[in-house]
Order: C-alpha cells, then structure tokens, then sequence
C-alpha cells in the first residue's frame, strides 16, 4: 500500500529547509560552500542517470555526454552575451533533451549488451565533438569567462550568485526541483510502468506497457536533467571544458549512482556527497582516492549491488524484522 | 593525373594500408581476449583496456629493471597477464557471469584502479621506451616503416595461429569450444567449467597484454592508453558478431585499416570519431555483426 | 456479431522448420476452450503468434472483428487480449496486490504523464476492492502484502491469472496454467476460472498437456497436430476421436 501522502511531504518540507539553511553556519568558509555546491551540481546529473539505471533498468555509460550538451549550449549562450542565465541554461536543457531524444529512437531498440555499447559508444562521440570542434566549443582548452548570473532582489534579500552563498543557494534550487521531479514520476503510475519495464519488459508488455514509448520518454527526461546539471556546473565553475564530459568522468557518474543507490530517491544524492563533497573535504590525494573508489565499485558489485543505500535499507529492514521476531518470543 | 600524382596517392595509401595492419592487428589482440571472454563465459570485460595498458607498463618495467631483453620482457609480460587474467577470473568475475550490470560496474571499478594506479606508480606523464625494433626502419620502396612495424602483425599472425591450433588439435581447447557452445552440456559431460573459465581469461589477458608490451614501444606508455583500444576492439567484436573469432580477426583489420585510410580525407583528429560513427551504425543496422546469422529471438 | 477470436490460415515458420501451418479456426460463444496436441503441434506458437510475441508470416488474426496480426503487443493488450506466460511471470519486487492494481492501471503514455502532475489514485481506490476480492478467491488474500518474489510457484500461478482477469478481458489466453502445479491448487485453479466464467462470460483459451485437468475445465476442444488444427468439439468427442488418437500416438 501508498504510504499517507503527508509523511513524504513533510520530510520533503523539512529536507530543503535544511540544505537552504546551510550557507548559516557556513557563511565564512567559502570552501566548504564550494565543495557543496560542486556536490549539488553532480548529484543533478546523478539523479538523471538513476532515473535510467535505478528505476527502468537501462544502462547509459554515456551519460555526462548529454550534461555537456547542456553544459555547451548554456557557455556559448552566456559567454556571447546572447542571453541571461534562465533562458540558456533552459536551451542547454531543451537541447539536450532533444538530442537524448534523436539518440534514444534508434538506440532503444538493441538488447541490453549492444544497447550498453552504443550508449557508450554515444558518449564518446560526443567527447570528441566538444574535444575537436574548435570554433564552437574552444577545443581541447574549452570555453573560459562565463559569467554568473546577474543578483537577484527577491525584496527581503538580495542573492547574489557571483558570491558563493548566491550561487549555491542557486544551485540548491536547482536541485530542489530536480528531486521534485524525480520524485513525482518515480512515484507515479508512470513511474510504476517504468519499474514494471526494469523488472520484467515482457510482462509489462503484455500488461499494455509501450515499452519503447515509455524507455524513449524517460531516456529524453533524464538526457534533459543532465543536460540541466552541465548547465549548471559551467556557469558555477565558470567554464567549460571536455574532460568533464569524458570517458573517466562517465565512468565516475555510473559510480555516484551505483554506490550510493541506484533506485532510491536519496542515493544519488549520497553518491556525490561521498565521491565529490568528501575528497574535497578530505583532500586525500586524486589518483589514491580513485584507486579506493574503484575498489569499491569492485567491492559493491560483487557484495552489494544495491548500494549503499540499498545496504542501509537492508539493515534496517533487518533490525525492524529482528525487532518483531523478539517481540514474537518475548509473548509468552 | 599527372603521373607523378599518381604515385603519390598510390604512395600515401600504400603507407596508410601498411599502417592500418599494424594497428588492426593490435585491435585484434584485444578483441580476440574479449571475444573469448564473452563466447565462453558471457561476460562483457570493460577492463581489457586496462589489461592492454598493463602490458605496456610491465614490459617497460621488465626491459629496464629485470632483463634488457625486449623479447624476454614481452614473453614475461604474457605470463604475468595470465597469472592476473586468473586471479581476476576468480575472484570478480566468476560470480557475476549471470549479472550484466554488476560486469559494467566491475570493470569500471577496475579501470578506475589500473590508470589512478599507474597514475600512482608511474606519474601521470607518458613514459618512453626505447628498444631496436623502433629504433631500425625498413625501407619498403619510398616509404619506411619501423621493424616494430612488423613485429606486431606477425606476433599477431603467430598468436592467431597458435589460437587455432589450441582451440582446434588440443583436448582442452576443444572442451573450451563445446563451453561456449553450451555451457550446461559441456558440465553434463564432465568438462570443469571453473578450469575452462580461468583458461579463457589466462589467455585473453595474455593477448591483451601481448598488444600493450608492442605497441608500447611505439608510441608512449601511459595509464590511458587502453581506453581507445577497448573501444576499438568492441566495434571488432561487434562488427564480426559478439562471439566470433573469424569475426572478431576480419573486423580488428577492418577497422584498423578504414581509420587509417581515412586519414587521407578527413582531418586527423576526427579519425577516432569515424570508428564510433561505424560502430552505432552497425549496431542500429545490424547488431548480430557482418558475419553472423540472425538468431530466432534477436532483436 | 462478429467472432470473439478467428484465425484464418496463419502460417510461421522458423529456420526451415514450419512450426505453425495453415491454422484456422473460429471462436463465436464465450466459454472454455482447451488447445491441444502433441508436442511439436505448434499450439505455443500459435498462442504467441495471437498475443503478437511473434509476426505471423501468412494469414490473419482478428480479435471481435478487428485485424490484430500486424499490431503490436501492447496494442492488442488494449483491445481487450490478455494472456499468461508458460513459464509464469510476475513483478517479482512488488506486492501481490500491487501486482494485480498494476494490471488494471491506465498504461496510456499520455494519460500516465497528467497523471504525474495531477496524482489521482482514483483508479486505484476503485481497482482496489476487486483485486481483494479476487486475491481472497485465490486464497492469497493475507499474503496481499508479501512481494510476489517470495509466493511459492503455484501462487504466483494464480496471482498472473488474477492480474490478468482484474481488466476484464475479451479474450483471455492461458499457457499450460496447470504446469507445475499440485493437485489441492490445481482443483482450485479448475474451481476459479468456472466462477470467472460463470460471473463474466469470458473467453478462455487454454493450451495444455495436462488432460484430466483441461477435459474437465473446458466446453470445447481443439486439437493441433503438425501446426493445423486437426479436430475440434466437445471433450468427449474428441477424446475417441480416431484421428486425435493416432495423432498422439503416432
């Protein structure tokens, strides 16, 4: 059965009061901000991918690929002065959608191990069009010099997001209505077609399910959510270059993914807090850091293919079924 | 045309051709390892890149601190790849021969190990290795090639040949054929599927690390410089149908020389993205690869 | 009125082998329907050459007058076909009774998008009482809550068949449902599905091997042979029917 509609709601409420009350403490430390603000813009592009991986079951190694179709639409748009923030990071959004869309209509059809190459066969494409078509996307050296949005006066307050406060409180909005979005179709009848596709694709056709409609719609949705993440992540770091949509950095979003919990609405999030808040955090070195998330991935495929989240869920679902076998006992 | 400009076309493709078949050979070691893998144990190895980039690294550490050797480093390169190509079989990838997600993320994991490791023991800049066969040329006509050149398809050619010979005229190569023919079969009759598995990827590690102590050589050993070979040798696969060795030697060829060939048209640094373009093309068009048939229950 | 099912001459053939040939044959009344035949009779394929798992090479099949044979699985599943797996799927991650609301879900592409904004559960409440209804006839009524993954076989039998009869189906088709079975769950399967045709007048079809269970359950009897459809009539018939006889044995 549904859960009651207020529980979610409230927690929602009481999650995004949270992460807008962060900048509070953390005023000072502009650091800190950053390292969250980076956790923010990844944790975007993670939840479009656990849409695909987590919930309908389709492996996309290719995915930053469409972050940087968000990302390379929105630089070119800001940094030639052709439009402000809302207008090119919506075209980034739209224009990845759309190629997500041109990519799924072929693609979608081939069986999961062909599927899995021509989506990764996609990304790396799309890599060396942004590593090669230097007129457009400033080659291998990107795009530097994209500015930050303009200060917002929202009459109590004035967010200003050249100033790290102002861009991450940007940021947490954007992913406020990401989640939204991620929560109302995974929690939906759409959402459960989706599942019923991951589960058992000739079931769900013979229960009425168009398969193809349905994978076509999402993969366009979650190609557009990270275009929506690149988009984001240039205009924070106010550049854009191609090895942030490379092979390694596919490979590292997959990670985010299936470590913190592919299908769960919270592990993606916990995904880039652990592989993109901690190191800065830690600031072990780069390669020696990789070495133990790689080793991790190994370890979580071979252990624990829900992730961590899985595994937490695991364990509580443990404790409450312990918890009533002793109960049970305890009656006398 | 004047006749000179014809020889000079002639000329240059000529060079690209010779050039093609180096390459190719080197994307059919890798695709060979991973058209083993997958027609024996089902399993898709992300990874062979890295075992490729391994190769290059060990035998550089091999001709420089243990022998100065280079054919002594490439045949202990072989050996150890096989020894890794093992403990690999075993301890990751036996468990998840069922699990195609789980095989992604595995791999994954293990690239991400093998180049921040490298990164780790090597530094992140290339290294360069020097050895006699790159160092001498041959002088075919006009053009002049490396001996290396050379080196690497008949290294290849012996290794395809050897491949025959144990999958064809040995016992244990025949029990490794009726495996990936069919795998529950071949246990009913007593064949030991868990030695069958760590064979094949003895062996695919083997040839993969063959390719890397070659080309290493070459051109610069670094921690990336598995990952466009991995791709490569997918497209071969793909090409000649997932589990076709024939297929998998035909399409490593082709590609390497198609791309080289199209240098001749096409600014340099859009030659890899003509090898994916072919790959998603066969893959929308023909997914079963050039030399398969159609298998009731595709898609 | 037009015919419930009619195939007409459907042929398929895979490799060399003509699994199907030439079947033919009509259904007008609501009832139950057995499909019989030795192995190799072609009886799955046909079933699935009705559901549309698989493109017919020749002929025709029309479901209450429409031409079905070229459309796809979900479309014909919308006009009204239903069917069960031989090897008996189920959403093995979700509850039972998630299992049978889901089968009376709207899978309308457009209608699940509004829905995402507009999160109605009308459907659901209204579903909802049916598939208890139906969960306890099963007697799977205090396992509603148990995901499917963990019902015994026979279970997850019955939970398919209630799922796929909670939308109300023209024509229901069944793939060997008494295949695995013990005999206490089989008299209860026998038991459900009069009382489903009792109650709505559907039309079932049922491939099975199963002879004593089929003879018992169905009003009319097909016979496949060699991918055609050799003999049909009522079960007493067709059980000293010569020609069925030596088709068995021969």
């Amino acid at each position: 059965m549904l859960p009651a509609r207020t529980a979610p709601l409230l927690s929602g409420a009481l999650f995004a009061a949270a992460l807008y009350l962060v900048p509070v403490p953390f005023a000072g430390y502009p650091y800190v901000l950053f390292a969250l603000t980076l956790t923010l813009c990844y944790a975007i592009p993670a939840m479009a991918l656990n849409l695909l991986l987590g919930y309908t079951g389709l492996v996309s190694l290719g995915h930053m690929g469409f972050a940087g179709v968000g990302a390379y639409v929105t630089a070119v748009l800001m940094k030639h002065g052709i439009a402000s923030f809302a207008p090119s990071i919506a075209a980034g959004t739209l224009a990845a959608g759309f190629v997500g869309a041109l990519v799924g209509v072929p693609c979608l059809r081939l069986r999961s191990h062909f599927f899995i190459i021509v989506t990764l066969a996609v990304g790396m494409l799309l890599f060396l069009l942004f590593n090669n078509l230097d007129w457009l996307t400033g080659g291998a050296a990107g795009l530097p010099g994209i500015p930050r949005p303009r200060p917002l006066d929202l009459g109590f307050a004035v967010v200003d997001p050249r100033r790290p406060v102002g861009i991450y409180l940007l940021a947490a909005t954007v992913f406020v209505l990401v989640f939204v979005i991620q929560y109302a179709l995974v929690r939906s009848d759409f959402g459960r077609s989706l599942a019923a596709i991951r589960q058992d694709e000739t079931l769900a056709a013979s229960r009425g399910v168009d398969v193809f409609a349905h994978k076509l719609t999402i993969f366009a949705i979650s190609a557009a959510i990270a275009g929506l993440g690149g988009g984001l992540q240039v205009v924070f770091l106010r550049a854009a270059a191609p090895q942030s949509f490379g092979l390694l950095e596919d490979i590292n979003l997959v990670l985010i993914v299936i470590v913190g919990g592919a299908g769960s609405l919270f592990g993606p999030s916990l995904g880039a807090l652990l592989f993109v808040a901690l190191p800065e955090a830690l600031r072990v070195a780069d390669a020696f850091r990789m070495v133990l998330f790689g080793a991790a991935l190994v370890a979580l495929a071979l252990f624990a293919p829900r992730g961590l989240w899985g595994l937490a869920a695991a364990a509580a679902r443990k404790l409450r079924s312990d918890e009533s076998a002793v109960a049970r006992v305890g009656h006398s | 045309m004047p006749a000179s400009g014809i020889r000079f076309a002639v000329t240059a493709l000529l060079e690209q051709i010779v050039n093609g078949m180096m390459m190719g050979a080197i994307y059919v070691l890798v695709a060979l390892g991973m058209v083993l893998i997958f027609g024996v144990m089902e399993v898709l190895n992300f990874a062979h890149g890295v075992l490729f980039m391994a190769g290059g690294y060990l035998c550089d550490v091999f001709v420089v601190h243990a022998t100065g050797s280079y054919p002594l480093a490439v045949v202990l390169t072989m050996v150890t790849l096989a020894i890794v190509g093992m403990a690999l079989e075993r301890t990751v990838f036996r468990r998840l021969r069922v699990n195609l997600p789980m095989q992604i993320v595995a791999s994954l994991g293990l690239i991400l190990i093998a180049e921040n490791g490298a990164v780790l023991l090597f530094g992140p800049s290339a290294l360069q290795l020097s050895v006699p066969s790159v160092r001498s040329l041959v002088r075919v006509g006009e053009l002049s090639f490396t001996v290396q050149h050379f080196i690497i398809v008949g290294a290849t050619v012996v290794s395809i040949g050897a491949l025959h010979v144990f999958l064809h005229h040995t016992r244990f190569g025949t029990a490794l054929r009726a495996t990936s023919q069919n795998a529950e079969a071949a246990r009913v009759i007593g064949i030991d599927s868990a030695s069958i598995y760590r064979i094949t990827f003895a062996v695919a590690c083997a040839l993969a690390g063959l390719g890397g102590a070659l080309l290493g050589p070459l051109f610069l050993i670094s921690p990336q410089m598995g990952d466009l070979p991995l791709l490569k040798g997918l497209t071969a696969i793909v090409l000649g149908g997932m589990a076709s060795i024939p297929g998998a030697i035909v399409g490593g060829f082709a590609i390497g020389i198609v791309e080289a060939v199209s240098t001749l048209f096409i600014a340099t640094e859009y030659r890899d993205m003509v090898v994916f373009t072919v790959l998603i093309a066969i893959l929308l068009m023909r997914p079963w690869g050039l030399f398969s048939v159609r298998v009731r229950g595709d898609a | 009125m037009s015919d419930i099912l009619e195939v007409d001459s459907v042929s398929k053939s895979f490799g060399g082998v003509r699994a199907v040939d030439g079947a033919s044959f009509r259904i007008g009344a609501p009832g139950i329907y057995g499909l019989i035949g030795p192995n190799g009779a072609g009886k799955t394929t046909l079933f699935d050459v009705i559901c549309g798992r698989q493109f017919a090479d020749s002929g025709s099949v029309r479901l209450a007058g429409v031409r079905i044979d070229r459309l796809r699985v979900h479309q014909r599943v919308r006009l009204g076909l239903a069917r069960t797996f031989q090897e008996c799927r189920v959403l093995e991650e979700e509850t039972c009774l998630d299992n049978v609301l889901f089968a009376a879900q709207d899978k309308n592409l457009g209608r699940e998008m509004i829905q995402t904004f507009g999160r109605s559960e009308a459907y659901r409440r209204t579903a909802m009482a049916e598939a208890e209804r139906l969960l306890d006839l099963v007697n799977l009524g205090n396992l509603q809550a148990e995901p499917a993954g963990n019902l015994s076989y026979g279970q997850r039998r019955l939970l398919e068949i209630v799922s796929s009869l909670i939308v109300k189906p023209r024509l229901l088709l069944l793939d060997e449902p008494a295949s695995g079975i013990n005999p206490t769950l089989l008299n209860m399967l026998r038991d459900f599905l009069l009382r489903m045709f009792a109650e709505r007048q559907i039309v079932v079809v049922i491939v099975e091997h199963n002879m004593e269970f089929i003879m018992s359950l169905a009003s009319h009897i097909l016979v496949m042979h060699q991918g055609r459809v050799l003999e049909e009539g009522p079960p007493a018939a067709v059980q000293t029917s010569q020609r069925v006889i030596d088709a068995y044995l021969g």
